[in-house]
């Protein structure tokens, strides 16, 4: 669309702020900014279409690899989503070893969108910090699952690898000094007077616009609506999971509620550990033919995949909806409109935890 | 060569600039190209400094498998860097395309088509320690004796 | 003719977007609705929409039937938030005078049918300008 403006401001593809490519062409009147434009098609590599007419046990890897920083939800979800098509039930030992690892993996994403905030405000000791309570966790993360990144754990009817009694006691011990930590840092973060200068009241997203672009997670629990898809899964039922919601709309919000969610994560992993079933972590199973919506939290909100498959576990059809796909429109449409400088661009843009690579898939 | 130009050599090898540039991965190799900043591997001491800017930079970090949004734009991204420079490539995607080189992907690999590679790192992803070795391999043998190389 | 230094081409792209199986079953729908041809509205969206918002059109428009004119029927049988805040085809300007007209039309008496259709001819018209 054409229209006449003072100033057309590109940011991107490369940007120091920007951990991916990704472009936004700031419409500006004086420093005002009064429209943004996204150009997209940076790391669009056709994922979908790859899936289509493989046998899951190929889709299960490429799944993962939809997105490397969530790498154990797109495994969870499509996992799980295939196990209700076909009616394959998990042992209990082996769902709480996912909540697990999900909950790792959830950790070590909000902590490296918080460094990303922190990083983009020019607070690089807070930032680094972040970073180095990241390691502690992909750290845990690599005992339970045996890697870093893109780990596989999950697997339909179980998971790979069992907890043995030591690494649970360890993983016990590691938690308590990261909730040391991590109540330390965001202590620093929420009463740090110039941080609070640069976030609080910068990049509003009201709940009407948080519901219109149907933004979730992280972003939209922050602008007052508590949605949250571990309410509906039966594992996180039992655990008595409440999702933690702000009411400020703004920068300063979203990153408090990832470091709520950290916390909050913390706890639920002690309860697992606690009450961890015995039994077998595979029950077995045969993926079948059948079609289903499903859906399951990611750190960065609510992620669906639609499946069809057919009698042989082959994928027919497959769509991914991931979370950063509303998320970063309700940022780019919403939020940023208003910002007062540039500067403010690429911090709110930031606080949204965009994630192209999900988007474009 | 003169004591100028081991003074020269010596300066370069230990202030290598990082950019890295993302042309289609999954963003499991970026994360771990992010990690490599946290104190634990602390790449200051050897006087890597990470900031994505290519006008400034020394090694251009490629990591993805090369899709069609980056035709013409890698190819300035790497004239803009200043010589000597050298590119590393991290992880499967940039030298096979890993599990993206299939029929009905957009991608287009290797990016050695694209640019010259000086290094790769494969791995899915590789490890924040295998990355920094690569590096500092690169440092040596493209900074350390650019001097001699190029009079 | 204007040559950019990076500016590219953004059609092809955005297009394949719009054709993803999604995507496309939802363009088919509104293209069905709204009674025009369905490669005419693929261009009109790659048009007038960023890549982000034809990325997002399934997801708002998922939102759009829960939330959208929950208190007005001729509202909603006209599609007068969806088509203006949720979906981003029209601008609201545009919008709130067919409206106003339709809704006047139905208090006059005229049956909902012929006036939603005439609502309708009025948006195709906004679109095709």
């Amino acid at each position: 669309m054409k229209r006449t403006v003072d100033v057309n401001i590109p940011l991107g593809p490369i940007h120091p702020c920007f951990k991916e490519p990704v472009r936004l062409k700031c419409e500006a009147k004086g420093e005002r900014i009064v429209g943004v434009e996204v150009e997209l098609g940076y790391m669009k590599k056709g994922i979908e279409r790859i899936m289509k007419g493989r046998p899951w046990q190929e889709v299960m890897f490429l799944a993962e690899r939809v997105c490397g920083i969530c790498s154990v939800i797109h495994n969870m979800v499509f996992i799980e989503a295939m196990e209700q098509i076909s009616g394959i039930s998990v042992p209990p030992r082996a769902a709480y070893l996912r909540v697990i690892a999900n909950e790792l993996d959830r950790m070590q994403s909000h902590l490296l969108a918080n460094f990303s905030y922190c990083y983009t405000i020019e607070h690089e000791t807070l930032g680094m910090y972040l970073l180095d309570l990241r390691e502690q966790v992909m750290d845990e993360l690599e005992h339970l699952t045996g890697a870093r990144v893109t780990c596989a754990y999950i697997i339909p009817g179980g998971v790979r690898c069992d907890i043995p009694r030591p690494d649970a006691e360890l993983l016990q011990t590691s938690l308590d000094r990261i909730e040391r930590d991590l109540r330390r840092y965001s202590g620093m973060f929420a009463d740090g007077p110039m941080i609070a200068l640069r976030s609080r009241g910068v990049g509003i997203l009201t709940q009407e616009a948080a519901q219109q672009a149907h933004a979730v997670g992280p972003t939209a629990r922050a602008s007052g609506i508590a949605a949250d898809c571990r309410l509906n899964h039966p594992t996180y039922r039992q655990l008595g999971f409440v999702p933690v919601s702000r009411k400020d709309h703004d920068n300063y919000a979203r990153v408090m509620v990832r470091f709520d969610e950290v916390v909050q994560s913390i706890g639920l992993i002690r309860k697992c550990l606690q009450d961890l079933p015995k039994g077998v972590i595979r029950g077995g199973g045969v993926c079948k033919a059948g079609e289903t919506r499903y859906s399951g939290e990611a750190p960065r909100g609510e992620l669906t995949y639609f499946i069809k498959s057919d009698e042989y576990g082959r994928i027919v059809d497959i769509q991914i909806q991931t979370p950063s796909i509303m998320n970063i429109e309700a940022c780019c449409h919403e939020m940023i409109l208003g910002a007062d400088s540039i500067a403010d661009v690429t911090s709110t843009f930031v606080s949204a935890d965009p994630c192209v690579a999900c988007t474009e898939r | 060569m003169t004591i100028l130009q081991r003074i020269k050599n010596k300066v370069r090898a230990r202030s290598i600039h990082v950019a890295y540039v993302d042309v289609g991965s999954c963003n499991g190799c970026d994360i771990e190209v992010l990690a490599c900043l946290a104190p634990r591997y602390d790449i200051e001491q050897y006087g890597i400094f990470v900031h994505n800017n290519p006008r400034e930079a020394d090694v251009l970090l490629v990591i993805g498998a090369y899709t069609p949004g980056w035709e013409e734009k890698l190819a300035m991204v790497w004239e803009k860097i200043p010589d000597p420079k050298a590119a590393v490539a991290i992880g499967n995607c940039p030298i096979s395309g890993c599990l993206f080189n299939r029929r009905e992907s957009f991608v287009d690999p290797p990016v050695k088509k694209h640019i010259p590679i000086a290094a790769e790192v494969p791995g899915c992803p590789p490890r924040p320690t295998e990355i920094l070795q690569a590096i500092l391999s690169v440092r040596d043998s493209v900074f350390a004796n650019w001097e001699e190389e190029h009079p | 003719m204007t040559t950019y230094l990076y500016e590219n081409d953004l059609v092809p792209q955005k297009y394949r977007i719009l054709v993803a199986h999604r995507h496309d079953t939802l363009v088919r729908k509104i293209a069905l609705e709204l009674d025009i041809p369905v490669q005419e509205l693929r261009r009109y969206l790659i048009e007038h929409l960023d890549m982000m918002l034809l990325e997002n059109l399934p997801a708002r428009a998922e939102m759009a039937d829960v939330h959208a004119d929950q208190d007005d029927p001729i509202a909603r049988a006209l599609g007068r938030e969806k088509f203006t805040q949720y979906l981003q085809i029209l601008p609201y300007a545009a919008m709130e005078p067919i409206f106003h007209e339709v809704s006047g039309r139905v208090h006059a008496g005229t049956p909902m049918e012929d006036a939603i259709a005439y609502g309708r001819e009025k948006m195709r018209e906004e679109l095709r300008r």
